[in-house]
């Protein structure tokens, strides 16, 4: 089970691994963000394939890697197909067009403008897939909240997230022993053999020592922040952030260039919104 | 201790509260992970939704909101399938209510969790996912992805439906559990 987690405690040594919290996070988040506020395969496209290259670049685990991606997409493509499922001329609304390539009923119908959408679509939710990822893989708990810090979060906010961060391999370890030792005792978890009632009444009884033994430990770890003085001060320096790299400097400057398209963006799709959605070649 | 309405309502912050909800989160994280069943795309009747109840119970209402919030975050990274931050804010609406039960009487704490602290908590429950996932949901994704209403009207009713039947069916014997365990003295007279 611990190995289908993705996270990292030790840095790694390509080049994104090398790079600050700060510069981390913020690309990562005004990617993020990009995608969420665009529907522009113009835009898209190439963030899709920063995603890929900043993928490639950490050298993850093939084998993790592959098999999520493979899950992921096979869940978006369900969701899609469950879009045109329930509106098959959905690119009438999103792109403004509707040309007909084959129909199976009256109803059922493929048009091009669909297509167009739910390609967009595909590309937009894999790119931040793989924005998410890669970050996820090259950054430490330490230098998420050095870098959230640096997008003005509270530090107190930045150390929930970290501890957080910190704590799920051991949770999940907890949980796999608790796990296993009720199956040892005789517990059937597998889901062919029992129904959900009962397997939701067999989680009960894993949840009940899990929640004891995880909120027993909340004691013990806020003494020991309190005795090196947490929350004294008004603000925190981490030591996890080391000074710029050469690297940093040069991506800053792509961080700006990146917030400037980022509030463009927005502005053009607030102020000036088109007539549809989607910008589609064929049908301006 | 008698706590004023504004430390009912906001809960106290200090740094076991920080902690609590550190931890809350990331039990949150696994749990979304490990210890559900799936039932509709992006919705499953996951066992985490019980965090909220607890971190509420211990450390009150905005610690759970945060932890249910920010669990829904880590789990979404952890799990490495992309972000749904319109589902993360209607986990924090959602654990907010979850949390809120303490601010009407009930103190687990101290052991105090009566039948009517439990109907309570049920309603604010079935309030709490009603608001998070029937409202900010659908209308942040709205907002943000321009995507279909149909289906995310369908993955938030089944949202609502299993989030509070976990919410209740389990949360209730749990927090029962929990206030006994914690109850102090309850047999002693004083003489």
């Amino acid at each position: 089970m611990d190995d289908k987690l993705f996270i990292t405690l030790v840095p790694g040594n390509t080049f994104l691994d090398r790079l600050t919290g700060k510069t981390k996070t913020r690309l990562f988040f005004l990617f993020i963000f990009m995608l969420v506020a665009t529907w522009d395969i113009r835009v898209i496209i190439p963030c899709f394939v920063v995603s890929v290259i900043g993928l490639l670049s950490i050298k993850p685990d093939k084998k993790k890697n592959i098999a999520i991606t493979i899950f992921v997409l096979l869940m978006n493509v369900f969701n899609l197909f469950l879009v045109w499922f329930i509106e098959p001329d959905y690119g009438l609304k999103m792109c403004g067009g509707s040309t007909v390539l084959f129909q199976f009923t009256d109803y059922f119908i493929v048009t091009s403008e669909s297509l167009w959408y739910f390609g967009a679509r595909l590309f937009k939710f894999m790119a931040s897939f793989f924005f998410s990822l890669t970050f996820i893989q090259c950054i430490t708990p330490s230098e998420l909240a050095a870098g959230l810090h640096s997008i003005f979060v509270p530090y107190k906010i930045c150390m929930v997230v970290s501890l957080a961060f910190r704590y799920i391999p051991d949770i999940t370890r907890d949980f796999t022993n608790i796990k296993i030792s009720m199956q040892t005792r005789g517990m059937e978890l597998d889901s062919k053999k029992t129904k959900v009632g009962t397997r939701l009444k067999q989680y009960v009884l894993i949840l009940i020592p899990l929640i004891i033994t995880s909120f027993d430990r909340v004691g013990n770890i806020a003494n020991g922040m309190d005795l090196r003085g947490f929350g004294k001060k008004k603000d925190k320096t981490y030591y996890a952030e080391h000074e710029d790299t050469k690297a940093d400097k040069y991506l800053a400057i792509v961080v700006w260039i990146l917030l400037a398209c980022f509030i463009a963006l927005v502005v053009k799709k607030t102020f000036f919104p088109g007539p549809y959605e989607v910008w589609c070649p064929w049908c301006l | 201790m008698k706590k004023s309405l504004g430390q009912k309502l906001l809960g106290t912050w200090n740094t076991k509260t920080i902690v609590g909800v550190a931890v809350g989160a990331a039990l949150f994280a696994v749990l979304m992970n490990f210890g559900g069943i799936k039932v509709t795309t992006n919705t499953s009747l996951t066992s985490a939704y019980i965090v909220p109840a607890i971190v509420g119970a211990l450390f009150g209402p905005l610690p759970a909101a945060l932890a249910a919030g920010l669990g829904n975050v880590l789990a979404d990274l952890i799990g490495g399938w992309g972000f749904w931050f319109d589902w993360s804010l209607g986990n924090f609406v959602c654990g907010y209510f979850a949390g809120l039960f303490g601010a009407f009487g009930a103190d687990i704490e101290d052991g105090k969790f009566a039948v009517k602290d439990a109907i309570i908590y049920a309603v604010l429950c079935i309030v709490g996912c009603a608001l998070g996932f029937g409202v900010v949901t659908p209308v942040l994704t709205y907002a943000w992805y321009s995507s279909e209403l149909t289906i995310t009207w369908i993955q938030a009713s089944a949202a609502i439906v299993s989030d509070a039947s976990v919410l209740i069916i389990v949360g209730i014997p749990l927090l029962f559990a929990l206030a006994k365990r914690n109850a102090k003295g309850t047999n002693l007279s004083k003489e």
